[in-house]
């Protein structure tokens, strides 16, 4: 059907990037087809990134040249590559939130009328944008901050086909998804494929790349390593390619235990709002307890209630046996609690972004690292290497901006922020979002370890393989309450699908009956 | 070694020797004398320095935290004149007093009621303004400062004046505490990203309320020196020192929007603006001259600081 001896739509020779002394992209050739999904695949670092920003014109490469439908072409800026028909679909979404999603969706173009915006022709234009990705149930006068993240993600697609594509770059844009939406998803980028669009499609996602690609390239530090047709790799080939080491069983073993650990954290009948209510549960010490369900069920409204981020939280929080008033994120981290919660956006809530990695590690700890009022550089620097050194955290210097890094990376600093407070009790809110496979995998291992060693891990995941690898108990959590408690063997996909729709398991058991 | 000098403070400091070389060339031409590079003129204006120094000093806390204070300029008159009404031994107390209750008012709005520091400064400055010309009936006070006041603005039994010794006993706790205690930390940790701070277990309030305390503070001092150094308090003294304190903050290189700079920058530009303003005068420059000139240094100074860094948020 498409066979890659057809003249590309886009290609790439010699393309080559630099930042400072970092080397982004080396000599990278690379083409893309008409009516064709392409993934491409790599760790975070390995110049996915830059190759996106060079496509669509955010920076211009070294060396290298670009040819598009059989011309060559500059891109100076990001207009330059909308006028030719190129559009992205960024990671970190662009909408503006306090605007409606009507302006935002026509924010580049809007339609005027004497060379005033027409807002009812700019409404009608939205409305016809939000039916194609499925989503008629957005009102286009709402305001962006209103939606969920998810929602705000299907606007994000609208917009881009608003600007009518030739071309589209879709990074990381399935990330903040539910289930549901991303089978519209696949549906409306296969019939854009089939109508002969090019797609550039960027995903951690192993099982979304096979469901929907059909070319693959890899990336592996700045180069690129391979391209092949769907189907041609084993997944193992695939993994090993990125990462280029062995791979290995993704998640840790589960300890076996015979009876439940002492509770570290026990809840009693907590409710928030009409967010949560009656909720109960409770965490041993050694064990990782999953969150799941469908998105927005309360689980995110759960852990910031349990770290004293809500007001007006009601029922009852025990540590270690002993009730517990926590009403403040610092008497969360105090040592009688001993929590964490590593946030769901690690961009805004987890990390100060141009200060040094070094500032951002020891932010947490800083108080237990003193002098009298004096910080203690020598064991503030000691204890930061260590840390570092034990996740294995990739950075230039201890000093650059914590912006520099990789997005893995920039996990495990948020990570190593808070393992530095001592804590006994560790929420997570979505940790692996958007970060490469191998970063994952030493995350899984590091929660298991932490695990072993005595921690309590509450653990909210929206990737069901992750609860099932990782998770001792899964809770699954429907409208605010809790609707089912998944333990050992029954922890399956079927079993969480059944249950977050709030299905009796019966329901879910049938089909394979 | 270069890397420890940061490239605003670098500018602002050959600015400072192209407007001293301008104006001694100007003055040679014109008066055949080179007042400018004159120890006698320089300290004189180190002197004058002072006042806008502690002023600024104090304003850098807050805007390291993105916020700003628009309240310093009658907190100053406010400190200078119930000091001297006092007079006496709680001349002082009383001054600093005013200085640490404005901070709370300031640190409580903005930390608690999340109302922006631009409004809520602004409306304490009105509410201050209102309440010294209550006080005083909307006329000159007619008390004078202490000796202590006038001995500590201008004594210089070291030789060099009591004010520039205190503006330098103020600047090294504050560099001591920006750079070596958690506090200072947190400062610019929460004008980074202050959910991130937030999250991290820190008392980001405290954080907001102890900066507005300190730059309050700072002005109130900086109001009863005044006072000594004019042996009276007087309506309206501190609204020359408000846009100079921002000015030498922002020329000194910290960022308005918080989160990034370096104290030494500030003494700097604190020096920079000083200079300026005295070249400007000197040279017999007409009023809206020198507010043209004035205006437009600072703005071709960040025009410079922009093209350097940009961090990506």
């Amino acid at each position: 059907m498409h066979s890659l001896t057809q003249a590309p739509f886009l290609s790439l020779a010699g393309i080559s990037k630099r930042y400072g002394g970092v080397r982004a992209l080396a000599n990278v050739d690379f083409a893309c087809q008409r009516g064709s999904i392409h993934a491409v695949l790599g760790e975070n670092g390995a110049g996915k990134s830059t190759l996106i920003k060079i496509i669509s014109g955010v920076v211009q490469p070294d060396e290298g040249t670009i040819t598009l439908d059989g011309h060559a072409v500059t891109f100076p800026n990001p207009q330059a590559a909308n006028a030719a028909g190129i559009v992205c679909i960024f990671q970190e979404l662009s909408l503006m939130p306090d605007l409606s999603v009507a302006d935002n969706i026509g924010i580049t173009s809007p339609p005027r009328r004497f060379g005033l915006i027409d807002r009812r022709a700019q409404r009608r234009r939205a409305e016809e944008l939000l039916a194609r990705v499925g989503c008629e149930d957005i009102n286009p006068l709402m305001r962006v901050r209103q939606l969920p993240l998810s929602r705000r993600q299907m606007v994000e697609i609208a917009k881009a086909l608003g600007r009518n594509p030739k071309l589209l770059v879709l990074d990381e844009a399935t990330s903040a998804l539910t289930a549901a939406d991303v089978d519209k998803v696949y549906a409306i980028l296969h019939g854009l494929r089939d109508a002969g669009l090019s797609l550039l499609y960027i995903s951690h996602r192993m099982h979304e790349i096979d469901a929907l690609a059909d070319t693959c390239s890899v990336f592996r530090n700045g180069q690129h390593i391979d391209t092949f047709a769907k189907g041609a790799r084993t997944e193992e080939q695939i993994v090993q390619m990125m990462i280029g080491r062995e791979w290995r069983n993704v998640y840790p073993p589960k300890p076996v235990r015979n009876e439940r650990p002492a509770p570290a954290l026990e809840l009693r009948d907590i409710g928030w709002e009409d967010r949560l209510s009656g909720i109960s549960l409770t965490v041993g010490r050694g064990e990782i307890v999953g969150l799941g369900g469908l998105d927005g069920q309360g689980q995110r409204e759960l852990l910031l209630a349990l770290f004293g981020v809500l007001r007006g939280v009601s029922g009852e929080i025990r540590i270690n046996g002993e009730r517990r008033r926590i009403s403040s994120p610092a008497e969360a981290k105090h040592e009688a609690v001993g929590m964490a919660l590593i946030p769901e956006d690690r961009k805004t809530e987890g990390l100060m972004l141009p200060m040094s990695v070094r500032d951002n590690i020891s932010i947490a700890a800083l108080g237990s690292m003193t002098h009298g009022i004096v910080v203690d550089r020598a064991r503030e620097s000691a204890r930061i290497e260590e840390i570092a050194a034990k996740l294995k955290i990739k950075f230039g210097n201890i000093g650059d901006a914590v912006a520099t890094l990789s997005g893995g990376n920039q996990q495990k600093v948020v990570i190593a922020k808070w393992l530095l407070t001592g804590a006994r009790i560790v929420l997570l809110n979505d940790p692996t979002r958007g970060i490469d496979v191998g970063t994952k995998q030493e995350i899984y291992q590091l929660l298991r370890d932490l695990a072993d060693s005595g921690t309590a891990i509450l653990f909210y995941s929206t990737d069901y393989d992750e609860l099932i690898g990782c998770c001792d108990r899964v809770l699954i959590l429907y409208d605010g309450r809790i609707v089912r408690e998944l333990e050992g063997a029954d922890i399956t996909e079927a079993n969480i699908v059944a249950s977050s729709l709030n299905l009796s398991l019966d329901a879910a058991k049938a089909p394979h009956a | 070694m270069l890397k420890s000098i940061d490239r605003p403070t670098l500018i602002a400091s050959s600015f400072i020797v192209i407007i001293l070389l301008a104006g001694t060339v100007y003055t040679v031409i014109t008066q055949g004398n080179a007042t400018f590079i004159e120890p006698a003129y320089l300290l004189q204006q180190l002197k004058i320095a002072a006042f806008l120094g502690i002023v600024a000093a104090g304003m850098m806390m807050v805007i390291l935290l993105g916020h700003i204070d628009l309240s310093v300029a009658w907190t100053i008159a406010a400190s200078a004149m119930l000091a001297t009404a006092v007079g006496g031994a709680w001349a002082i107390p009383v001054g600093l007093g005013v200085g640490l209750a404005v901070g709370l008012v300031n640190g409580i709005g903005v930390a608690f009621l999340r109302v922006p520091a631009m409004i809520f400064t602004l409306g304490v400055n009105a509410v201050l303004r209102g309440l010294m010309v209550m006080l005083t009936g909307g006329f000159a006070p007619q008390a004078d400062a202490t000796k202590f006041m006038i001995w500590l603005a201008t004594g210089r039994p070291l030789g060099i004046a009591n004010s520039v010794l205190v503006w330098a006993v103020i600047s090294a706790a504050l560099v001591f505490m920006l750079t070596r205690t958690p506090f200072g930390r947190y400062i610019y940790a929460v004008g980074n990203r202050e959910a991130a701070t937030y999250l991290s277990g820190i008392n980001t309030r405290l954080v907001l309320i102890g900066s507005f305390v300190i730059c309050s503070m700072c002005a109130a001092l900086a109001g009863l020196l005044i006072a000594g150094y004019s042996s009276k308090a007087f309506q309206a003294m501190g609204d020359a020192y408000l846009l100079p304190a921002i000015a030498a903050v922002v020329v000194g290189g910290t960022n308005i929007l918080g989160g990034q700079g370096r104290y030494s920058g500030t003494i700097v530009g604190t020096i920079l603006i000083v200079l300026l303003q005295s070249v400007l005068s000197v040279a017999q420059m007409p009023e809206a001259g020198r507010q043209v000139i004035y205006g437009l240094v600072i703005i071709v100074m960040l025009l410079v600081y922009g093209r350097g860094s940009v961090v990506r948020a």
